[in-house]
This record gives C-alpha cells, structure tokens and sequence, in this order.
C-alpha cells in the first residue's frame, strides 16, 4: 500500500512542478555598520524591521533628515521608543551618517 | 564602498559647479556599484542594498537587451517579513467589500477560468535613479538599475471583477498583499487605485517570460499596471476590496508622491510643506546598457553602443546619440517595437572612436507626445528624489 502510494506522488510530481520548493533562505548580509555610543539602541530599535544596509544606503544626512526619519519610525510605522532612545538614535545616525548640516 | 561612490558623486557635483552649474542640480545616478557575493534565491548576484526588506538592483549591462531575465531583475519590498513559503493548496486570492458576491481564488483558478492575456511592460521603482539628485535625497539611493521589463501573462483585473459582480458606478480598488510588518501598528503595505486608472491593460499575473513568478518578484501573483511605477503593482497579492470611497492609507497619502506642480519639484531645504500628488506615470527615459564608464574600447574600432527607453505607453519615437558632449545629436537604430507600446525599445548606435582618451556617450530618448528626456541638471529636485529620467551618459576610454 505505502508503495502504491508513493508511485502515486511520484507520477504525480511533475504535473504540480514548483520551482520554488520548500522554504525560501533569504540570506543574511553582514553589513558594515559603524560601532560607537548609542549603538546597542540602534541595534534594539532598528533590527526590528530592516537592516543596517537601509540606513547605510541613505547616503550622508542632515540632522533634521534623521530625526524625520526616526519620527516617520515611530509615528506612521509604531517603533516603539522611549523619548530617551529617540534622541539617542537621532544622535548615533547623524554622528555616523550625517553630513554636517542641521537642516 | 557606498562612502567612495558618494564621494565621487560629490566630487562630480562639485565638478558641474565648478562650470556654473548650480551645486543643486541632479548629476549621473551612481554607476558601477559593487555587486554582491551572496545571490538571493533564484537571483543572480545583484547590488544589495539590504537583505532585510530585500533591495536588489540591476548591474548596467542588462539594459543592454529589452527583456530583462528574472534572475536579473530588480527586486524591491517595503516590509522585514515575506512569507517564507506559499502553500498553493492554502493559497487564495479574495474579492471582497463592495461586489456582489465575495469570491476566492486559487491559481489554478486565475489560470484556467479566465482568459490568459499577456503584456510586455517596464517595471520601475519611482525611486530609480534617486542618487543623482543634489542636495541627497532621501530614500535608498538607487543607481540607474531599479527598473526592468518583463513578458507578464494573467487575468485581467476587470474579468475578475465582473466575475464577482460591480455594484458601483464609482469605486476604489485596494490591493493587498502577503508581507508583513514586524509591529502590529505599523500599516500593511496596501495600494489604492480609483476605476478610471484601471483599464483593460491591468493584469493579475501568475508568470513572467514564460515561468512562474520568482518568488522575490511576488510569487505567486503580483498586479501589473503597465505605464505606472512600480508600487502600485502589488507582490503577493492576496486580496481585491472594492470599496465606495477613498481610505486614508500611509502608503498612498505620504509615501511615493511628488509635489503637485507642473514641474513636480521643489525647492530643497525650504521645509515648506508643498502639496503633493501620487507618482503614478513614468516618465520617458534611455539608458545605456554597453559601453560602461571605464570601458576601454580601441581607436577607430566599431562600438555599438546598445541600450533601452521606454516612457509611460504613449510610444518611443526616437532616441538619439550624442559623442561631442551634446552639441549635435544622431538617430539611433530602434528595434521593431514589437513587444508594444509599454515595454523597453532596445536601440543601437556605431561609431568609430577617433580621439584617444576619454570619449563621452550620451543618449536621449524622445516620445510620440514629443516629450523629450531632459539634461539631469535640467530636472527639479523632489524631497523624495522621485522619477529621475536624466539623459544618461557614460565616459569610456579610447586606447
């Protein structure tokens, strides 16, 4: 019976053929993010959602760029965050990724 | 790497400057990024931006063919959580909200109950190109390479519809898909799109050049709107909702718009809030897809410079080439056209190099309408650093 079965599914495969079998691996980039103060809060915050290559990728920013993209973060996409962290963000991403500009 | 491209992007501003131009012009898109030694599944290689939404993009040299192969082509996802795995025997697609009977799916169905139509069109992210836009703007900063043109095969959006039976004379249609947040709070990625933008060319696809869907492309469905830019076409889609009004979505009221002026730009830093309206048509465009910058070619031999243009369905009428900088301009040779009006026009153009040194190649695409592809540095700057069309150049090396 369990044979009789199996030649079943076997005969059967190919007529449901998926090239896409089984789970999909999205794979994992290290991306090269730089170390300094607040960065356990960017790790705790940011992670949730996206990798480092999002912020990366933004290309250098003016203060008031990162704290509206914080906001946006916080106010049309729920990060949740203390008041303290936020400010903490604001400050590691224009520190690392700002251009020098506060507005 | 991204610090050295910005860095030569910020030395070809200052470049431009230096010869009178405005420090806050467009220049090039970034040209020549890196691509990455892990391929994601059932890609090649690609510039990777970020794994996690996937970002993927285009090197130049698929651009240099009309129909760009699946596992070349870009990919682009808004939330940190695509399903790993679609279970076709699980999987529907539902018609709800305002129809006359609420309907459901499965592939099968989409493929065999209704008719298959296919349609060759150009997807493009409306961010594609952002990283030639001066003062930075926001948003990933995307070479020339977020774009792509595919055979689409599907059922068109209106039979499926029918089938579950319009009530209304005026209606929104909001798309769903599969993806999803990391918060509760965060809000689904979900478009919406009014009746008189969805005419008979919109499709619910199931293959792309004749296979199914790659599964970082929305497998197993994803909508098509040829003309529009991409995020409006929907991955994964899993849900129709017809209703009577407009409802207020992140998605469509402050992400992907443009400031509602005739030039669609703004002034940067003025920090004055404009109005704005969605990105909805492209807007017409070439690139070259060979030669790149810092290819080396020998004096006198025959370069075939080859590439592609598109625009949003109103027709490319030519594209023409300039090798003196842009004081004169030559036809290019356009392919048949025979993949229609939304899809890339490949074009070609020989030319024996005659200086040693740096040779620059230009090319400019023109449509039916006569709207013509303009000088990057002729192009408004947008907050969002949308819908970049630049003519697009590349400097290559005679030896």
């Amino acid at each position: 019976m369990i044979k009789y079965l199996l030649i079943v599914m076997l005969t059967m495969l190919p007529l449901a053929a998926q090239e896409v079998k089984g789970e999909m691996q999205v794979p994992y980039i290290p991306y090269e993010i730089k170390m300094g103060k607040h960065f356990d809060v960017i790790q705790a915050q940011c992670l949730m959602c996206h990798s480092f290559g999002y912020i990366i990728n933004q290309g250098p920013q003016s203060k008031a760029f990162w704290s509206g993209k914080v906001k946006k973060m916080k106010n049309a996409f729920g990060m949740d965050i203390s008041k303290e962290d936020t400010v903490s963000v604001i400050e590691y991403l224009f520190k690392h990724y700002g251009n020098g500009k506060l507005k | 790497m991204q610090r050295r491209d910005f860095f030569k992007k910020s030395l070809a501003v200052a470049g431009a400057a230096a010869v009178g131009n405005s420090l806050e012009a467009a220049s090039q898109p970034l040209s020549g990024q890196k691509v990455s030694n892990v391929a994601f599944p059932q890609k090649r290689p690609m510039i990777t931006y970020s794994d996690r939404p996937p970002l993927l993009e285009s090197k130049r040299d698929v651009f240099s063919q009309a129909i760009t192969p699946n596992d070349q082509f870009f990919v682009r996802w808004h939330m940190p959580e695509i399903p790993t795995h679609v279970d076709l025997k699980t999987y529907r697609l539902k018609v709800d909200g305002e129809v006359e009977n609420e309907l459901s799916f499965t592939l099968d169905q989409l493929k065999t109950e209704f008719e298959p139509v296919e349609v060759v069109s150009v997807l493009q992210c409306g961010g594609n190109g952002r990283s030639a836009y001066a003062p930075i703007a926001g948003g990933i900063q995307w070479g020339n390479g977020a774009v792509g043109n595919a055979k689409w095969k599907g059922a068109r959006l209106r039979d499926i519809l029918d089938r579950a039976g319009l009530k209304l004379e005026d209606y929104w249609i909001s798309f769903y898909g599969l993806d999803k947040a990391a918060y509760y709070k965060t809000p689904n990625f979900i478009r919406e799109m009014h009746k008189e933008e969805l005419g008979d060319h919109v499709i619910v696809a199931y293959e792309m050049n004749d296979e199914e869907l790659p599964y970082l492309n929305g497998y197993p469905v994803r909508l098509i709107i040829p003309g529009y830019y991409s995020d409006s076409w929907v991955k994964m889609l899993s849900n129709l909702t017809v209703t009577k009004k407009y409802q207020e979505l992140f998605f469509m009221d402050v992400a992907y718009r443009v400031p509602d002026n005739a030039t669609e730009s703004e002034e940067p830093g003025s920090h004055k809030k404009v109005k704005t309206k969605p990105i909805t048509t492209m807007n017409v465009k070439s690139m070259i897809g060979y030669p790149d910058n810092g290819t080396k070619v020998y004096l006198n031999s025959h370069l075939t410079v080859r590439g592609v243009a598109f625009d949003q369905g109103k027709g490319i009428k030519e594209v023409s080439v300039s090798i003196d900088g842009g004081k004169t301009w030559e036809a290019a040779i356009l392919d048949n056209g025979k993949n229609g009006r939304y899809s890339f026009r490949e074009f070609r153009y020989t030319f024996n190099p005659d200086k040693y040194g740096q040779q620059k190649i230009m090319t400019r695409a023109t449509n039916l309408a006569g709207e013509v592809q303009p000088l990057a540095e002729e192009i408004g700057w947008n907050h969002g650093g949308y819908k970049y069309n630049g003519i697009d150049i590349v400097t290559i090396e005679v030896v």
